[in-house]
C-alpha cells in the first residue's frame, strides 16, 4: 500500500478527518468521502443517488426539509447545525454539520457541499446541558410557588390570631376592674404581658412575610408629632412584662424626627426586649435616645455574656436564634425585623459586643 | 394575494413567487406570530396552541385590509391555517392555494400521514439542539427593537430565526393538528400543489387532501423536497398562474 502524499487532493477529500457529502439540487447524493462511509457503515453504492435526508433520523429530515434546505436556497450556506445520521446497523450519529451552495452566475445551485463532523460527545453534553437547565428551572418554579404559599400563609395565619389576642385582652381589661385579691391582679398583669408579647411577635412575623412578598416594610412618617411619648408608652409596657428588671432611660429629644412612630417604637421594644432576654439579669438596661447633628441616635445597651463571635454575622438574619431560656424563646425575626425597619429609614442598626456591655445602635438621619 | 409561511422560516418563504404576482395583485407578505420579525410579546400560549389561532390572525389582517374575494396562499400547515380562516370568514378569500399541505402528519387508523407519535417527540426535542441565529444574549436585541427589523436582518440564518420556545410550540401545534374534518367544509376554490417527493407532505397526503376538498384541483410538481416555491418558484409560479 502506498503512503499518503501530503500534496494528494484526492486522498485528502477520501480520508479527511470530516465527513464530506456532494449533494445535487434535488437533494440527492452525488460524491461521499471515505471517512463518511467509514462513520456510517453504508457502501458508496448504497449512498450515491440517493435523497441525503434519507440517512437522517426522522427528525432530522423534518429539520432538513423545514430549516437546512431552504436556508440554502435563501443565504447559501448554513453553518454549525446539529444533525443526526443513522449507520448502517441503525445507530444515531450525532454531528455538527456545515453546509455552502456552489452557483452559476446566474445563482443557480449547481451542488450543495456538506461537511460533517462527528460530534457524540459534544451533542451529549449539550444534551446534558438543555436537561439540567430544564430541571433547574422546573425546580427554581415550583419552589418559588411553594415559598409564595407559604408566606401568603404566614401572612394570613398572623392576620387571623390578632383577633382572638385583642378579645383576650378586651377580657382582661373587664375583669381586672372587679379583681380585688393580690392574686388575681398578678394573673390579670401577667395576661396582659403574655398577650403584649404575642402581639409583638405577630407584628414580626407579618412583617417579615410581608418583606418576603415583596411589599417590605410600608412607613408612614409624620414629623410633626413627638416621638418621646411613644418611648415611654414602650418601654412602660416592658417594664410592666419584666417585673423585677431595671429599665434606665435617656432622652435628649431636641429636634423633630421624621420617622414611622409606631415602627421606632416596635424597632425599640424589638431591641429592648432582645436586652432583656439575653442580658445579664442584675445589670440594668440602658436605653439612650438623642438628636445631634442631623441624626437621630437610639442605643439599647445590657451587661452579661458578650454575644459570641460566630453568632455576631448572624445576627440580623431571620430566623436566627442563639441560646436562650426556653421560657423566653421568640421566633428570631424580633432582631431582623429591627434592622429592615433601620433600612426602611435610611438608617444602619449596628453592634458591639464586649465583655463590659453589648450595645445595639440605631442611627438615622432626622431630615 | 395573501401569502402564508409554514413551520421553519419566515415570510422570505415567498421571496422567488411573490414578486411575480405583485404587478397582477396586491401583494401582502406576513410573518405569523414567533417567526421573523413578528412582535413576540404578543405571542399568547394558549392562543396558539391551535391552528385557530394562527387562522385568527390570519383574519385579522384581511379584515384589516379590507379583503374579499381574495387569494390566499398558504405553504406547508399554513395551508391548513388557510383552510380554517376561510371558514372563519365566508367572502374574504375567493380561492385558496396549498403548497404542500398535510391535512394530519402522524399516522391514524388506515391513514398514513408519514409520522408517528414519536418520531414528532424526537423532533421537539431536536429542535433544541439548533437554536438558530437565537442565543440568550442576542434575544434582547432582537426583541427591544421591534421598530428597527434591520437589527436582525443582519443577524445570520436570520430567515429561519424563531424564539426557541415559540417553536418548539408551533412545530408542536403543526405536527399534532389534525384538520381531516375541516377538508370537506371548505367550498372555496382550492389548488393544492405537492411535490412528487416529499418526506413531509407525501403525493398520498396530497391525493388525500385533494379528495377531502370538494372541487379542489391537485398537481403534482416536478419538483422534489417540501419548499418547491423556494426550490422551482418558476413551476409553483405558472401553476398558480392558470388557476388564478
Amino acid at each position: 500500500m502506498d503512503s499518503p502524499r501530503i500534496d494528494d487532493f484526492e486522498d485528502m477529500f477520501d480520508n479527511a478527518p470530516c465527513g464530506y457529502v456532494t449533494l445535487l439540487p434535488n437533494g440527492r447524493i452525488a460524491r461521499v468521502n471515505r471517512t463518511l462511509i467509514g462513520w456510517t457503515g453504508h457502501t458508496a453504492d448504497q449512498m450515491i443517488g440517493k435523497p441525503f435526508s434519507g440517512f437522517l433520523n426522522m427528525a432530522g429530515r423534518i429539520y432538513y426539509e423545514t430549516h437546512i434546505a431552504p436556508l440554502l436556497r435563501m443565504q447559501g450556506f448554513f453553518d454549525g447545525f446539529a444533525i443526526d445520521m443513522v449507520t448502517a446497523a441503525g445507530e444515531h450519529l450525532q454531528m455538527i454539520a456545515s453546509a455552502t451552495d456552489g452557483r452559476d452566475a446566474g445563482g443557480k445551485t449547481l451542488f450543495t457541499r456538506v461537511a460533517l463532523i462527528k460530534a457524540v460527545d459534544r451533542r451529549l453534553y449539550e444534551r446534558g446541558l438543555l436537561e439540567a437547565r430544564d430541571t433547574a428551572a422546573m425546580g427554581l418554579a415550583r419552589e418559588r410557588e411553594n415559598s409564595e404559599l407559604r408566606e401568603q400563609f404566614i401572612a394570613v395565619l398572623g392576620h387571623d390570631l390578632r383577633n382572638p389576642l385583642a378579645s383576650i385582652s378586651a377580657g382582661a381589661r373587664i375583669l381586672g376592674r372587679d379583681a380585688t385579691t393580690e392574686k388575681q391582679h398578678q394573673i390579670l398583669a401577667m395576661l396582659e404581658t403574655t398577650v403584649m408579647r404575642m402581639a409583638g411577635l405577630i407584628d414580626n412575623v407579618l412583617d417579615f412575610a410581608r418583606g418576603r412578598l415583596g411589599g417590605g416594610i410600608v412607613l408612614e412618617r409624620s414629623a410633626g408629632k413627638p416621638l418621646e411619648p411613644m418611648l415611654h408608652q414602650v418601654i412602660d409596657e416592658l417594664r410592666l412584662s419584666s417585673p423585677g428588671r431595671q429599665i434606665e432611660t435617656v432622652y435628649a429629644i431636641d429636634a423633630p424626627v421624621n420617622c414611622d412612630r409606631s415602627r421606632i417604637g416596635q424597632l425599640v421594644s424589638n431591641l429592648v426586649g432582645n436586652a432583656l432576654s439575653h442580658g445579664a439579669t442584675n445589670e440594668p438596661v440602658r436605653v439612650h435616645a438623642v438628636t445631634e447633628d442631623g441624626l437621630f441616635k437610639l442605643s439599647v445597651a445590657n451587661g452579661g455574656e458578650p454575644i459570641p463571635e460566630a453568632a455576631m454575622e448572624k445576627l440580623f438574619e431571620p430566623f436566627f436564634r442563639a441560646e436562650v431560656r426556653a421560657s423566653r424563646q421568640g421566633l428570631g425575626l424580633g432582631l431582623h425585623i429591627a434592622s429592615q425597619i433601620a433600612k426602611a429609614h435610611e438608617g444602619s442598626l449596628n453592634v458591639t459586643s464586649t465583655a463590659e456591655e453589648t450595645r445595639f445602635t440605631f442611627v438615622m438621619p432626622l431630615r | 394575494m395573501v401569502f402564508a409561511h409554514g413551520f421553519g422560516c419566515d415570510q422570505n418563504m415567498w421571496r422567488f413567487v411573490e414578486p411575480a404576482f405583485a404587478g397582477d395583485f396586491k401583494t401582502v407578505l406576513f410573518d405569523h406570530v414567533g417567526a421573523g420579525g413578528s412582535d413576540l410579546t404578543a405571542y399568547d400560549k394558549s392562543k396558539y396552541a391551535t391552528l385557530a389561532g394562527y387562522a385568527e390572525d390570519v383574519v385579522e389582517i384581511g379584515r384589516e385590509l379590507g379583503l374579499t374575494d381574495a387569494v390566499f396562499v398558504g405553504h406547508s400547515v399554513s395551508s391548513m391555517i388557510g383552510a380554517l380562516a376561510v371558514q372563519k370568514a365566508p367572502g374574504m378569500f375567493g380561492k385558496l392555494v396549498m403548497v404542500g399541505p398535510s391535512a394530519r402528519y402522524i399516522d391514524d387508523d388506515n391513514y398514513v400521514g408519514g409520522f408517528s407519535e414519536q418520531q414528532i417527540e424526537e423532533l421537539l426535542q431536536f429542535l433544541d439542539s439548533n437554536h438558530m441565529g437565537w442565543s440568550a444574549q442576542m434575544a434582547p436585541a432582537i426583541m427591544g427593537n421591534p421598530d428597527r427589523p434591520e437589527l436582525g436582518e443582519e443577524l445570520t440564518n436570520s430567515f429561519c430565526r424563531t424564539d426557541p420556545e415559540i417553536a418548539k410550540a408551533f412545530a408542536r401545534v403543526t405536527f399534532k393538528s389534525d384538520n381531516r374534518a375541516d377538508l370537506a367544509k371548505i367550498d372555496t376554490p382550492t389548488l393544492i400543489l405537492q411535490c412528487s417527493e416529499d418526506i413531509i407532505a407525501s403525493k398520498e397526503v396530497g391525493e388525500f387532501v385533494h379528495r377531502g376538498i370538494p372541487g379542489s384541483e391537485l398537481i403534482i410538481l416536478e419538483a422534489t423536497g417540501h419548499c418547491p416555491n423556494l426550490s422551482a418558484p418558476d413551476e409553483v409560479i405558472s401553476a398558480m398562474r392558470t388557476f388564478v
